[in-house]
């Protein structure tokens, strides 16, 4: 966990797939090229093999390629989860933000109990308020798997 | 619209319910041959130099090792595992290691299958309306 920078302010608006091209996730893309790449030289391998009379060989020879083929699904799947989190994260966590703050995306017209004095630094606050449910809801479900830990 | 969400619900507690069981089917299936070839097949093989078990048992192994892959990502998907957690990837390589998957079977019952299915079909059994 505490290898996972805490996002700066300007990281907020950056699109998820960052995450992705971090040096770990760029080690581990290397990894899943090298064993696909790698499962598909078996396969060949053993296909010249059962070419030249060994007849075991004809089992792995369609063996590796269905490896390699799981191989790119796994990866498919990882990468989906990393960009989507899991549906069992729940619904959205309410945050109790405290009185005279704003919700993120609500205007107060409505609100009555408000007196007129307060309101220059309500928005300040809610400003900084909505910053932080935003930061609370980027946070949520993402960096739990970075790589395997 | 409440009573579609139902059916697709007990659908998908079903699916759930069929997965697993072949999981286990898989699992016990893959982990007896692969016991076979590495404590009757490779000892005949090597000591006795008979390699006709070796080679049948571990071609039905491999093919079943197969089949136990795509069975259990399957599972580990759908009981809520993440997909490159050391437990998904404990899961699918134990089809590979001699009595492993009988261990790894009882430990992902314990650590993820039953409280996937303890949570899920409650609205079932609350439908049965018997207990």
């Amino acid at each position: 966990m505490s290898d996972v920078p805490a996002p700066a302010p300007g990281r907020l608006d950056e699109p998820r797939w960052r995450v992705l091209v971090t040096p770990r996730w760029l080690g581990w893309h290397l990894f899943a090229v090298a064993a696909v790449v790698g499962m598909a030289w078996l396969g060949d391998w053993q296909f010249r093999r059962a070419i030249s009379g060994n007849t075991l060989s004809w089992a792995y020879t369609f063996e590796w390629p269905i490896f390699a083929v799981f191989g790119v699904v796994f990866w498919i799947k990882t990468v989906r989860d990393e960009l989507r989190p899991p549906a069992d994260a729940g619904d959205p966590v309410e945050i109790e933000l405290p009185v005279g703050a704003r919700r993120p995306g609500t205007t107060d017209g409505d609100e009555s109990g408000d007196g007129a004095g307060a309101a220059e630094d309500d928005v300040e606050l809610a400003e900084y308020n909505a910053y932080l449910a935003r930061l609370a809801t980027e946070a949520r479900g993402h960096g739990r798997w970075h790589g395997l830990r | 619209m409440p009573e579609a969400r139902e059916t697709s619900a007990v659908d998908a507690d079903r699916l759930r319910g069929l997965v697993v069981r072949g999981y286990r089917v898989m699992a016990y299936l893959t982990g007896s041959m692969l016991i076979i070839l590495c404590f009757v097949g490779i000892p005949l093989q090597v000591f006795g130099h008979d390699p006709v078990i070796a080679k049948v048992v571990g071609t039905i192994h491999g093919m079943l090792y197969i089949i136990y892959l795509i069975v259990a990502f399957a599972m580990t998907r759908l009981v809520g595992m993440r997909t490159a957690s050391a437990g998904t990837v404990l899961v699918l390589a134990a089809g590979t290691v001699p009595v492993l998957t009988f261990v790894v079977e009882r430990w992902v019952t314990r650590r993820y299958i039953a409280p996937a299915l303890a949570g899920a079909p409650a609205a079932a059994e609350h439908a049965a309306a018997g207990r």
